[in-house]
This record gives C-alpha cells, structure tokens and sequence, in this order.
C-alpha cells in the first residue's frame, strides 16, 4: 500500500515538475542568443573604431601667442570666498591674456579689466547694428591639435567666450570654424564684462583691437575603408531580412 | 510565488522589441541621408552601419517571432523597460563610431541622455561635429520625447489594445481619446503643429540675431527638437550663449513651457476649454512652485550680488528656472558659474525646481507636479482629519481633467515614486562624493538634473568624468525616465525566470 502513491502526492508532484527539458532549453537559448549577439556587436563596432585611419595636425599649433597671466588653477566662490577673487584681481596686470577657463573658475576677479585673449571662431560671425558677436574658443582643438577629424586627441568640452568685435574688426575674420575646417585664430585686447548690460547680463569681451594669428585651416577627413565595406554588407544583409520579413509576414 | 516565463513570453517580448529596432532604425536612416547630401562620408557609413543592425534584427525577429498573443501588463512593462536599455545601446554605435567619444560607455551615456531627453553632453568637440551627428543627437530627443516605444507601435499600426499595456508602462497614463492609438496620433498633431510653428518662429528670431537662412533653419530646426521635447541638446557647446538674442529665448522659453505642459492640457487648449488648464492639479502645483522658486532665485541673485537688473533676472534667473522646470536643460551659463558667481540660494532653488520637474504625460522629467500637488493635499487631509471631530468625514477633492476624490491608494503610489525619486537623488550624490572630486553643491546638483533628466549641468558631467559615476548617471536617466515602476517589474521578471514556478504543462 505504501508505494502505491496517493492522487494527492502525484499531484503535488506534476506540479513541481519543472518545464520539460526541451521547452526549459528553448527559452535558455532564447535568452542566451541575444547578450552573446550584443556582445559580438560592441566588440566589432570597438574593433571597427580603433581601426579608423589617423592623420598627423602638427600645422595647427598656434605659437608667438603671449603667456596666460596665471595658471588656470584657482577658484573663488561668490558669498563664501570673496578674497580669492581680490588676491587673483591684484595680480592681473593690463593687457594681460587670460583662458576662458581661468575665467569662468572666478568671474568676479576679471570683471572690468582689459584683457588679452586669444582662440578659434567657431560656428558664424554674427553682425548686429554696430558690430558682430563671435564665439572664440581657447581650448586645445583651437590651439593646437585642430578639429577632432581623423586623431584621437580627445580633450574634452570646447571652452570659450563670447566676444563683441565692433564694425572695423569683425571684418578681418574671413572663416568660422565648423565640422572639419579650424577657424581663424585671432588675438584680441578688450574690456572683460561679467554682467555685459548689452548682452542682458552675459559674460562677454568688448574687443577693442584684433588680430588674426593663424589663418583658417580646412582638415580633409580621410575614408574609413573598413567602415565603409562593413555597412556596405550590413546593408545589404538588412535588405534582404526586411524581404524575408514581409514575405513571412503575408503568410502570417 | 511567481511563474517562470516560457519560451513563448520571451518570443513574445523579442517581437515587440524588434518593433522598436526597427523603428529606431528609420531614425538613424535621416541623419545618413544628410550625410550623404552633404558629403560626410564616414558619418554615412557609420548610421548606415547603425540602421543596418537595427533594420536586420528588428526583421529577423519580426520574421521569426510573430505573434497574435495579447501582451499583459508584464509583458508591456518589461518590453519598455528593456526598449529604452536596448534602444539606447543600438543608438549609441553611430555615436561611438564618430570618434567623439573615449570609450563605449561615453556613447551610451550621450544616447541614453537623448533618447530619455536628458541633455547632458558627453561628446568632445561639439563646435566641430559634422552635421549628420548634430542631426541625429536631436533627432533622438524627438524620438525619446515623444515616447519612442509609443513612436513605433502606433507607426506600425499595432491594434490599440495591445499598446495600451505599452502606453502606461512608459509613464503615459493618461489617456486623453478613448484608443490609444488615437491618443498617440493626437500627441504626434501637437508635437507636428509645435514643430511648424516653432521652427518657424525660431527662424525668423535667428534670421533678425544675424544668420543666414540655411544656417539660421538648420539651428532652428535642431533648436525646436531640445526645445519642445524638453531634451537640452544644442549645436553649439555654449549652448543659448551662443545666440546673443532675448528673441532667441524667448521662443525657446514658450517652446519648454509647451513642452512641459501635459498632453491632456494640450488636449483641453485644442478643444478651447482653458479654464480646465487653471483648474488642473498639476497647472496650479507648477504655477504655485515655480513663482515661490523664481522669488527664490531672484532674492539669492541679487542678495549674493550676481546680477542687480532685471535684464540679468529675468535673461538669466528666469530662464535658468523655467529650463530646470521644465526639465529641458538649456543653458544661459557656463555651468561651473553655477558654483563660482551665482552664490549659495539661488542654485539650491534651481535644484528644487529641478527636482520637481514638469507635468506627468507631457516630454518632461522629474518628479512631477501632480505628485508633489497629491503629496500637499494628503499632508493637509491628514491635518484636517486629526483637527476635525472623530465622527467627521473628510473629504479631499482635486481637479485633473474632471473632479475627483483624494483615496488613499492615489496618495499611496504618488508618494511612494515621490520618495524613490529623492532616494536616487540622495544615492547619486553620495556615489558622486565617493570619488573625492567634487562637493555636496555640485554632486547633489547633477544627481537631481540627472535623475530627473534635466540636463542643467553644474560641471560635474564631461568626457573626463569618473565612469563609475558615469555608469550610475545612465542608470538614473533610465529609471527617472521609466518612473521605476517598469524597471522594477523588469527585475521581478528576471528573478521570475531564475526562481520562478514552472508553468503547468
């Protein structure tokens, strides 16, 4: 009597039985198949990258350009810490040239002062009654390893400042720069405005002399051979998918 | 104790994400034809090569797994949840194959902060990127911004009970027209008349701040996607800087407040009921707290002596505020002025705002106004309760749509997202502080622009930045985007298919 099990048992039994190998095996796959395809993808496309033709922009470093005032180290903070930007004003003599990132660490110190400042316009020259606004980046694409187009001398964020540039001046700027050209680098002396009242409180420099340092430079992108081929052959490969697709899908 | 999923759920839930593929796939076929048109050949190939992957998955799953099942409410919360991972990471490769970014992680970073309109940067060299890319980063916000899983379903015409479970699963639940495919399309008319309208406007506000007409289109284009679908991507790494122009942003400001106001509103405005707009829950919450906010900024900015015009007030303090509110991230600063020239009050209120964010159901982020104005009226039902008679009834209503009753389980759940939101907020900065690197103002101030998917930056976000940090920023943009509740139920179904009772054969 004993090994004859009851309806009970036997029930509790089917119940626990775990999914049939086959369908367990099916959903494992289906689960396995996707993460070792995604990380196929990342590799080739990390792979695809790296094999990216470079080209050397040893032409694109500016020099002769007069040496920053300071090092871009020190900041200040409005309300808690008053005096740094007092001990970096009284150091700051006229004319002398400042980074857009020693600025922006302490915006109080220069407000007011005549500066120099030097850096790539980017983007358009934009002419007003009077003048033009121009973006003028200082950070190292500017500078000195140009447009990121075919190195890999990743820097970071673009870092600028805005500058007024009166009829007279905007003029002798003859290229912004923009995806794959390094615009004109210009030097300029003016007047820093932390709360510019004409640029409804804007941090900006009113230029009151310029002067272009190095002329525009267009950087030629060179083919990416390998990538090319590749979405070639995705391209096709999807083509083909989204006719298989449509054909099963009338079935369906 | 919960039921493993089968082979068929999992089928099932592959199908519905080969949709998306192949929706997002269409995506990356616009910035490779502007590719093409304007000679940016490696851009080309890289969203070909994109839209590719994307286009050959989503067939072959669409070949492979069709189905006529109905999706449950788990399906549809693990498919979005899962949409918006995968989505991200299938965006991020035309991103990672510009060269703009040091490592995959940077990538995916940029594409999450896209699609979930974030709009926190990541990318080097902005001022040079080719057009295509400049194209795309926005184009994703729209995509992002308008829902891209409901994007997709309704574009291929899924029936409308089968999107319904979608639909709220990422975080749309309100229904404005009884199908929900309806709803979409009614939400794709108000983003369609916005983006003619708006462009429009932007257009002629460039063209008179100096710009050519091609390039004053192609900034107003791109300008109206961060705009209106409150992402905060810009062409330029200066951001509204860049333009010089009170015309600029004051289109821009109405584009952010349009695009925080909920499609329902939306909704009331198109059929000319706008006394249901100052009645809502939601408008009068976002009217109260933005007012007491921009009171706040003003008195920190003039009290620390930042600006003393009301030019500086309002060009700065008020679109600093309404960029945060709405959750877009635009920029009128060099974010690490947030933290040298802008004193001490003025930054915690921008973090409040931001913390609060824009309307529920709108392209918005944040808490959301309708749980914070939920949360107030619980707190005054309660007081009411203990100061009223035991044997008093108390009844709490509010306005949203149309009048309804405060119940417990309404104050339950808009407390509880209310609450996760402020835990990722706190666990964020504190991630944040581990690193050394940065204090309290800063790492609290990115956690909460992150988590809600603002984009207003005090610094802390670049391409430098450490990547664990990084890491976790991706998943609080997941998360605040999803509002919790999806990807909460994604990971019960993962243990459900680790743990879980086998169904009955």
């Amino acid at each position: 009597m004993s090994n004859t099990p009851s309806p009970f048992r036997h029930r509790r039994r089917r119940n626990q039985t775990p999914t049939p190998p086959r369908r367990r095996g099916r959903t494992r796959w289906l689960l396995i198949t996707p993460i070792v395809g995604l990380t196929l993808i990342v590799l080739g496309i990390v792979a695809l990258e790296a094999a990216a033709p470079q080209v050397d922009t040893p032409d694109l470093v500016v020099e002769d350009l007069p040496p920053l005032a300071l090092e871009p180290g020190r900041s200040c903070t409005r309300q808690t810490d008053d005096t740094t930007a007092a001990e970096i004003r009284a150091v700051i003599l006229p004319g002398a040239r400042v980074s857009s990132t020693q600025v922006f660490r302490c915006p109080a110190a220069y407000d007011g002062l005549e500066v120099s400042y030097a850096g790539e316009v980017v983007g358009e020259v934009l002419p007003r009654d009077g003048g033009a606004w121009a973006q003028v980046n200082d950070d190292i694409y500017a500078l000195r390893v140009g447009p990121l187009v075919g190195h890999r001398e990743l820097d970071g964020f673009n870092t600028g400042l805005s500058v007024w540039l009166p009829d007279g001046l905007h003029e002798q700027i003859e290229e912004a720069g923009r995806a794959g050209r390094r615009g004109d680098v210009i030097l300029i002396r003016g007047t820093l405005l932390r709360t510019d009242p004409d640029d409804g409180a804007g941090l900006t420099i009113r230029a009151e002399e310029l002067e272009v340092v190095a002329p525009s430079v267009t950087i030629e992108d060179p083919l990416h051979v390998p990538q090319l081929i590749v979405a070639i052959v995705l391209a096709l490969l999807a083509t083909g998918a989204i006719v298989w697709s449509r054909i099963v899908a009338r079935r369906f | 104790m919960a039921l493993r999923p089968g082979a068929d759920d999992v089928r099932l839930i592959a199908f519905y994400l080969g949709k998306v593929l192949l929706g997002l796939g269409l995506v990356m076929l616009v910035p490779a034809v502007i590719a093409v048109a304007v000679q940016e050949w490696n851009a080309a190939t890289a969203y070909v090569i994109g839209a590719s992957l994307c286009l050959l998955i989503g067939a072959v799953s669409d070949a492979r797994f069709a189905t006529r099942r109905p999706l449950t409410w788990a399906h549809g919360m693990v498919i979005v949840a899962l949409a918006w991972l995968i989505g991200a990471v299938f965006a991020a490769i035309p991103m990672y194959l510009s060269g703009r970014f040091g490592d995959p992680l940077a990538a995916l970073f940029e594409a999450m902060s896209g699609l979930t309109t974030t709009g926190m940067s990541v990318i080097n060299d902005l001022d040079h990127t080719p057009i295509a890319d400049d194209v795309y980063r926005h184009l994703l916000q729209f995509a992002g911004g308008q829902g891209i899983v409901i994007v997709v379903l309704s574009l291929f015409a899924a029936g409308g009970s089968r999107v319904a479970t979608l639909y709220v699963s990422e975080a749309r639940d309100e229904r404005i027209l009884p199908n929900f495919i309806r709803t979409a399309r009614f939400i794709f008319a108000v983003a369609g008349t916005f983006l003619v309208l708006g462009t429009a406007a932007l257009f002629v506000a460039l063209l008179s701040a100096g710009f050519t007409p091609g390039r004053a289109l192609y900034h107003a284009i791109n300008l109206f996607f961060a705009s209106f679908d409150t992402g905060g991507f810009s062409v330029m790494q200066s951001s509204m800087i860049y333009y010089h122009s009170f015309a600029v942003e004051i289109v821009v400001m109405l584009l952010m407040i349009a695009g925080t106001l909920s499609f329902g509103l939306h909704f009331a405005l198109w059929r000319g009921r706008p006394r249901d707009v100052f009645r809502h829950i939601e408008a009068r919450t976002l009217a109260i707290t933005s007012t007491l906010f921009f009171a706040v900024v003003c008195f920190g900015l003039l009290r620390a002596g930042t600006y003393d015009t009301l030019d500086g007030l309002v060009r700065k303090g008020l679109f600093t505020l309404v960029s945060a509110v709405s959750s877009t991230g635009h920029q009128v600063n060099v974010g690490e002025t947030y933290l040298t020239d802008w004193g001490v009050l003025a930054p915690a209120a921008i973090v409040g705002a931001m913390a609060i964010g824009g309307m529920a159901s709108s392209t918005a982020g944040g808490i959301k106004a309708v749980r914070v104005g939920i949360a107030f009226k619980t707190l005054l039902h309660d007081v009411k309760k203990i100061l009223l008679p035991e044997s008093a009834l108390v009844v709490t209503t509010y306005h949203a749509g149309k009048r309804r009753i405060l119940r417990d389980e309404t104050s339950r759940a808009a407390t509880t997202i209310l609450l996760l939101f402020v835990v990722t907020y706190l666990l964020g900065a504190m991630v944040g502080l581990l690193y050394g690197e940065f204090d309290i103002t800063q790492t609290l101030f990115e956690s909460v622009s992150v988590g809600s998917n603002i984009g207003v930056s005090i610094g802390v976000v670049s391409p430098e930045m450490p990547r664990g940090l990084m890491a976790v920023y991706i998943l609080q943009m997941w998360l605040g985007r999803l509002e919790y509740v999806a990807v909460f139920a994604l990971l019960g179904y993962l243990f459900s298919l680790a743990r879980g009772q086998a169904k009955a054969a």
